[in-house]
């Protein structure tokens, strides 16, 4: 799917929902549901749970749309955040997180290479991420990952690594800082 | 373990901004992160672009087609919705008629009367009550399961969120969910709750701390009570 030349199709729908119309929420969904989809599949790892809130997701967009601003954010960006949010919310509501598995950060691998279904611009946003991430310590940015990829909490990660629980706030935090220096640039 | 780090390169408030756009918080610090994000709005704009930020990494998931019939179930979740919408979900338009009519509870429900005449089912209304003040609207549409409350003049506190609750004639409150200051919520209502939302159940608000009560019962003050009658 073409999200760059979509982009501008997403936004005009998303002006229109709050007008009341089906129609143009409908376009939203069959242009961004997969990849909503998967945001919350990844995060819950179950269908069931995942189809549940991917319906929250839409229900959210249609009663929000008037929130969207296109002059501050992407509708992607907007969308991909509406849909993190509820699976993490559903997370926390009925379980721990999925991926519990133990994460050995000194032999931590790199970020991998973007897939290769992006657009053009998605893979630019991608490789500029990407090469700030790469800056982080290992253990840093495993732990980041841990956190947008699987839904961790602070605990969730403390544990999986096994530091104490302020040096995961610590890492988490010195991460972000860093991040956002290096994406400033 | 030492950990010197100085963390003062940058706002506590863009730390936390950062932390809960990243989803690491859990329990409490997240539903308070959630409140600033609803009421201010130099801390959702700090959200917003650590959002922007993170929302590339997002490349890396597979799209993966949602199953055919989601659609449907979505389409029929939404909110009824009629050409009386824009007015009907207008706080302004709410705020405004508070203040136009001294005679709110008699207005409101004309005007529900009106606007409910517009829609096919024929759903229960409360003007949920309390110290002198019609404080929200409430339209319980049992056909679709949900109720859109509509705040009419609360106002909100600090450090304290309005929680919905539905009380049938057994008197045991039912939480059905959290209400807003500043915007009309539309919750949805489990089925066991649309059997007990019947004409002359009561539908009541308390203050909850943030994320509201977790014992299933009213911990904070009951400031407002309505009961539900059909139009």
């Amino acid at each position: 799917m073409d999200l760059d030349a979509n982009r501008s199709l997403i936004t005009a729908a998303l002006g229109r929902i709050p007008g009341g119309d089906r129609a143009a929420l409908q376009t939203v969904y069959r242009l961004t549901s997969a990849k909503l989809f998967g945001v919350c599949l990844r995060i819950l790892g179950e269908r069931g749970e995942a189809e549940d809130v991917l319906q929250e997701v839409y229900v959210t967009v249609w009663r929000k749309a008037a929130d969207f601003d296109a002059t501050r954010s992407s509708p992607m960006t907007w969308l991909i955040a509406i849909a993190r949010n509820r699976a993490i919310d559903r997370l926390r509501a009925t379980r721990q997180s999925r991926n519990m598995d133990p994460i050995d950060h000194a032999a931590a691998v790199a970020d991998p290479a973007p897939a290769a279904d992006g657009t053009v611009e998605a893979a630019q946003e991608h490789a500029r991420l990407h090469g700030c991430l790469e800056g982080l310590a290992s253990h840093e940015r495993a732990a980041l990952r841990g956190a947008f990829f699987d839904g961790n909490t602070y605990e969730d990660l403390a544990a999986r690594m096994k530091v104490p629980l302020g040096t995961m706030k610590s890492w988490i935090r010195r991460a972000m800082i860093k991040l956002k220096a290096c994406l400033e640039q | 373990m030492t950990d010197t780090f100085d963390h003062s390169s940058l706002p506590e408030d863009d730390l936390l901004a950062a932390e809960y756009a990243l989803g690491v918080l859990s329990g409490m610090d997240r539903a308070t992160a959630q409140q600033r994000v609803a009421r201010d709005r130099a801390f959702a704009l700090m959200v917003a672009e650590w959002e922007h930020r993170l929302a590339p990494w997002a490349a890396e998931i597979d799209e993966v087609a949602p199953p055919a019939q989601l659609w449907q179930q979505i389409a029929a979740a939404l909110p009824a919705q009629t050409q009386g919408v824009g007015l009907w979900n207008s706080l302004t338009f709410w705020r405004g008629f508070a203040v136009a009519t001294g005679a709110l509870a008699a207005a409101c429900l004309a005007a529900l009367i009106y606007l409910g005449a517009l829609t096919q089912q024929q759903p229960l209304v409360a003007t949920i009550e309390g110290g002198g003040h019609r404080h929200f609207v409430a339209t319980l549409d049992a056909g679709r399961g949900t109720v859109a409350v509509v705040p009419a003049a609360f106002s909100a506190d600090a450090t304290r969120i309005p929680e919905l609750w539905l009380i049938p004639p057994d008197g045991k409150p039912r939480p059905v969910g959290l209400l807003r200051a500043d915007q009309t919520v539309t919750l949805a209502l489990p089925p066991d709750l649309v059997a007990l939302a019947r004409k002359d159940a009561v539908l009541a608000v308390s203050l909850e701390p943030p994320g509201g009560s977790t014992t299933g019962q009213p911990t904070g003050p009951v400031i407002a009570t309505g009961k539900l009658t059909s139009l």
